[in-house]
């Protein structure tokens, strides 16, 4: 039986100090669409149903949120998705933006 | 103008001669305005959003001159078919959505011209000479987006 000898290199400990991803900490922003009074009511729900997939009730639902409440926080999402989201309702000469979400 | 067929490829509708004309002269007017860049954040002004603001209204500008390329194919002559005395014309879903957002950009851009009125309505009892046409830019566009969307929408 071979000798019990102490390693030469003893492992070190780590710590790992954070182990959240780093998704966690990128930046959300709020895709906001903003009120105007030459967009119609019916165009303004077609873009939202044709740029977010959603269904008439919840594009409507936004949609009558701009109208009465001047704007509507559309989606919360990464800046990428969220610059590609005001890119896509500007194109359609929606007044949107994007604002940081915290 | 109404709908007269819709199918999961897209739509037929029947104009009379005044809409054809109208909507053929309307869609070359496109664009009316020159680019200019939209504000992409009402909060955020730090150096990342003005790179991202830039970014943004690139691809806009190429976006709109994507359309510009696109808009007198839409409203070319044998686009209109004729049969029995009535006049067709047929879009994909797709193109559909490029007239809409050519019919939207004269919409608000006339608007602009105009002084950006909090009723567009009354806009015809302030304007005069040369913004008139504007005026009129602004509401046959209207026409024709609620058309396109509208008919489409009682249907279902």
């Amino acid at each position: 039986m071979p000798p019990l000898t102490e390693p030469s290199v003893i492992p070190q400990r780590t710590v790992k100090s954070d182990t959240r991803s780093k998704d966690q900490f990128a930046p959300t922003y709020y895709v906001v669409c903003w009120n105007d009074p030459v967009n119609f009511m019916v165009f303004v729900t077609h873009v939202f149903m044709k740029i977010f997939g959603w269904k008439r009730q919840k594009a409507e639902k936004h949609m009558m949120e701009v109208h009465e409440k001047g704007k509507s926080v559309l989606v919360r999402e990464g800046a990428e998705k969220a610059e590609f989201y005001v890119q896509q309702l500007q194109g359609y000469k929606l007044q949107a933006t994007m604002e940081p979400a915290e | 103008m109404k709908l007269v067929k819709q199918t999961q490829r897209g739509f037929q509708y029947e104009l009379n001669r005044e809409d054809v004309e109208s909507l053929r002269f309307l869609v070359k007017q496109f664009p009316i305005t020159a680019f200019a860049p939209a504000r992409v954040s009402k909060t955020d002004a730090g150096s990342k959003a003005v790179e991202r603001e830039k970014l943004i209204n690139e691809s806009l500008q190429a976006h709109r001159e994507e359309l510009k390329r696109k808009a007198r194919g839409l409203v070319l002559r044998e686009r209109f078919k004729t049969s029995e005395g009535k006049q067709f014309y047929r879009i994909s879903l797709r193109a559909r959505e490029t007239m809409l957002q050519i019919l939207n950009d004269i919409r608000v851009e006339s608007w602009r011209i105009l002084g950006e009125p909090e009723d567009p309505e009354s806009a015809v009892f302030r304007v005069a000479g040369e913004k008139f046409r504007y005026y009129h830019f602004m509401r046959l566009a209207g026409y024709f987006e609620y058309h396109f969307l509208n008919l489409e929408e009682e249907r279902r």
